[in-house]
Order: structure tokens, then C-alpha cells, then sequence
């Protein structure tokens, strides 16, 4: 016996998300048949809510739902402390950290060969027009420490190299927190040493 | 269910679900393979470092004979060819390199040549500041190895040595058109004696030295020119890597 097209149409469109195969799916689609009809209008209104509301922020390009975003508009943050991140959900990363109290700049991506993505399709045109004005400190590059993200950050110091009087500094790399010493790998092991610091 | 363990070079690493990677290796005992990292992107994985493209390591993994997709077990880094990733020029070039092998070698076939020339290939790049002799080196060498080198020696249709001053050479026949055949089958493009022999070089050379091979600027060129021109003719399509030389070179 066929399924009745609604069923259909929902397991169908669930498989599209990332993760969620054809039993994932059927169980989500039987999960929300089976509950309160509130409940899936909740998440129906959820997702139109999304899509409707949310926007990028015309500043920092992070999502938001007012232009500009609570960060670029709080006044009570450092603007002269850019830190650049390669997508809008590593601001939010950052922000539970509750320690950076600068602004953000999301680039949308990093520069990658393979995938045939350049310069030209990030925001770095972008992030040379903010530091070009005056009042910036300094620009911290937090993109991921892997082959694109390092080539990305070191694409990024070098563009930013004329303006000398602001400061381009890298995340460091290292030994996570709670890791053991005896696991490390010995890039990961330079890397920490490169970026030791003396003790206070 | 058998467990394989090999040196290899990652030359492709993409996301896959929350926080595992696919990763394509060019083997040294299995040639190219494609292994899921379980859990690779999490903070505290070992395979982190090991995983990234252009890392020669120890690899073990697992999975049955003859499937396509395996499971990733061990990885240990050998050498992680610093040098090059703080440079772009030679970055662009070692990804180039990473790029010809993806789409030119083909999965399950054991490949010992194709994986010594790419680990000789990026410890010379590690070593060598001089970088236009590599990559035409590699790139002749690899279409040798996946079995389209071109016939540089005498006419490819009538097997007649060529006369000195201009060569004609035909891509669609791989090799070297004498003056009688060129008007017959039409050759794409002319070069110089010099650049053949240069290009004969390429062939031979110790990878580690051929940094002393010195083009004059015209050949450079023409060299790149036959070079670039056959691996377009043999793919059908443009890597998107090559441009990335070419423009990051200008920074």
C-alpha cells in the first residue's frame, strides 16, 4: 500500500536535511503525525520564521534578524577589534566564550583551490574597506586551523599588509584543554610551542 | 574484514555529517583510497593534524577487499611539509599537484610510481625556492605514469626523426608530427628544438635537482604552454587549482 502523499511529501523533504536519511526521516514523519497538532505548527511556524525573518547583517554579514546586528550595534563593544570568522555560526561559538568584546567580520567561506573558491568570492573587500577607516586596533583571524583556513588567514595578513599601523594577529594552535600530551601529534606539538607564553 | 597498513599522502579531505571526514589517500601499497575518519573533526581527535592534505603519514585502515569507501583506524605523521604551507606559491603548487593525482589516477589500482613521484615531488617543493621546473616536471611525469606520454622522439605516424628548428606536434596524437604528415593530419602547435629537449629533460632529471634546470623565458612558456595543453587534452576539462598559481603568484 502506497503512503498517503502528505506523509510522502514530508519524509521526502526531511531527507534533504544534512544527516537525515530515509528511516531518519520516516521516524521524524511518524513522530509528528503521531503528536499534538500544536506541536507541529510550532515547528512549522518556526521554520517559516526562519526563512522570513532572518537576515544577514549589512555590517559583519553574521545572521540576524534587525540591520545591523545586536553586535554591531552595541556601543559598548570594541569596534576598533575586528575578529574575522570563516562562517555566521562561529560568532555565535565565539560569543559563548563570553570573553571577546570586539565586533565580528564573517567571510562566508574560505579560500579553497580545490573547490575552485577565490578571494573574490569571500567578504575580504570588505574587511579592507572597515580597517582602511580609522580607529581599528587590531584584526584577529579566527578561521579554522586547517589547510584552507591557514591559507585564507595568511591571504588575509598579507592584503592587510598596507595598513601597518593595525595589528593582524592568528588564534593559537595547540593542545586542547583536558587532552594528554602522550596523544599529541607533532604539528600540533609545534604549533603549541611556537605559541607558548611565559607564565604569570 | 582485512586491515591494511601502507605510508600515504592525503590528497583530498572534505566534511562528512556532524563530525566525521572523507578522506582520499594516495597509498604507497594500495594507490588511491578513500577512508571515513570517524569523529576526525572533534577537538580532541588524534587524526586531526594527520589528516590534512599534503601530510605524508602511516596509515592504517580497515574495511573489506575490493569495496571503494574504508574505515580509517590509525594515522601517524611522518612528515608534515611545514615549509610549504607558509608559502602560497608553493602551497597553490602542492595543491596543484594534489589536484592532477585526484583526477587523473583512478581508485583500487596499486600505483608505487605515481606515489613515490608525489612524495619526492613536495619534499623538493619543501626544499626548492625555484618552482617553474617542478611542476612542469610533475605534470609531464604523472601523464608518463597514467600512461600518456607524449612521443617526443621521432614522427608519431610515420616514425621519421624530425628535422631541427620548429617541431610540430598534434595533441589528439600525443607526439611529434614530421613536415610531410603535419600537412596531412594538421599539427596544434609548433615549438622549438630546444623546448623538446628541455621537456626530454623533465623526464629524466632526479627530482631532487631539477630546480638547476634552467628554462630560458621564451621556453618557460612554450614548455608550460605543451604541458598544460596535454593534461587539458587527456582530462577534457580546466583543474580548478591551476588558475590559483597563476593569481596568488601575483600577491
Amino acid at each position: 500500500m502506497k503512503r498517503p502523499p502528505a506523509v510522502t511529501d514530508l519524509i521526502d523533504e526531511l531527507k534533504r536535511l544534512p544527516g537525515i536519511g530515509q528511516k531518519t526521516a520516516e521516524r521524524l514523519s511518524f513522530f509528528l503525525m503521531r503528536g499534538k497538532a500544536e506541536q507541529a505548527n510550532k515547528l512549522a511556524t518556526a521554520i517559516q520564521n526562519l526563512k522570513e525573518k532572518i537576515i544577514l547583517c549589512s555590517i559583519c554579514h553574521g545572521i540576524t534578524e534587525s540591520d545591523p546586528c545586536d553586535i554591531c550595534s552595541d556601543a559598548t563593544r570594541d569596534h576598533s577589534q575586528i575578529c574575522v570568522v570563516e562562517e555566521p555560526h562561529d560568532v555565535y561559538v565565539m560569543e559563548n566564550m563570553g570573553y571577546f568584546k570586539g565586533v565580528y567580520h564573517v567571510l562566508m567561506g574560505v579560500i579553497s583551490p580545490l573547490d575552485g573558491i577565490g578571494p573574490d568570492d569571500l567578504n575580504i573587500e570588505m574587511l579592507k574597506e572597515k580597517v582602511s577607516k580609522p580607529g581599528i586596533r587590531e584584526v584577529i583571524l579566527a578561521t579554522n586551523p586547517d589547510m584552507e583556513g591557514e591559507s585564507t588567514a595568511v591571504y588575509i595578513s598579507k592584503v592587510l599588509k598596507p595598513y601597518g599601523e593595525v595589528k593582524v594577529t592568528r588564534i593559537a594552535r595547540g593542545l586542547p584543554v583536558g587532552s594528554d600530551i602522550e596523544y599529541a601529534d607533532s604539528v600540533t606539538l609545534l604549533k603549541s610551542l611556537e605559541g607558548r607564553l611565559e607564565m604569570r | 574484514m582485512a586491515l591494511y597498513k601502507t605510508r600515504a599522502i592525503a590528497i583530498k579531505s572534505i566534511n562528512l555529517s556532524e563530525s566525521d571526514r572523507l578522506v582520499t589517500f594516495m597509498t604507497e601499497n594500495h594507490g588511491k583510497v578513500k577512508c571515513v575518519a570517524k569523529g576526525a573533526r572533534k577537538i580532541k581527535n588524534q587524526f586531526w593534524a594527520a589528516l590534512e592534505p599534503m601530510s605524508l603519514i602511516h596509515l592504517i585502515y580497515f574495511g573489506k577487499e575490493h569495496q571503494s569507501l574504508f574505515r580509517l583506524n590509525h594515522s601517524d605523521i611522518i612528515e608534515s611539509f611545514q615549509t610549504i604551507r607558509d608559502d602560497f606559491d608553493k602551497l597553490y603548487t602542492g595543491i596543484y599537484f594534489l589536484d592532477l593525482i585526484d583526477a587523473m589516477i583512478l581508485e583500487g589500482h596499486r600505483e608505487v610510481k605515481v606515489f613515490s613521484l608525489l612524495h619526492q615531488s613536495l619534499a623538493a617543493l619543501n626544499q626548492q625556492s625555484e618552482l617553474e621546473p617542478l611542476r612542469r616536471l610533475f605534470e609531464i611525469r604523472l601523464l608518463s605514469l597514467a600512461g600518456y606520454q607524449p612521443q617526443l622522439e621521432h614522427c608519431v605516424l610515420c616514425r621519421k626523426a624530425p628535422q631541427n628548428g620548429l617541431i610540430s606536434f598534434s595533441y589528439a596524437h600525443n607526439g611529434i608530427l614530421c613536415n610531410s604528415c603535419c600537412r596531412r593530419a594538421g599539427s596544434d602547435i609548433q615549438f622549438s628544438t630546444g623546448t623538446r629537449n628541455y621537456i626530454k629533460k623533465l623526464l629524466e632529471v632526479e627530482i631532487k635537482t631539477c630546480e638547476r634546470l634552467k628554462f630560458p623565458k621564451g621556453q618557460t612558456d612554450e614548455i608550460e604552454k605543451v604541458t598544460h595543453r596535454l593534461i587539458l587534452s587527456h582530462l577534457g576539462r580546466e583543474l580548478k587549482s591551476y588558475p590559483f598559481i597563476k593569481n596568488m603568484a601575483e600577491l
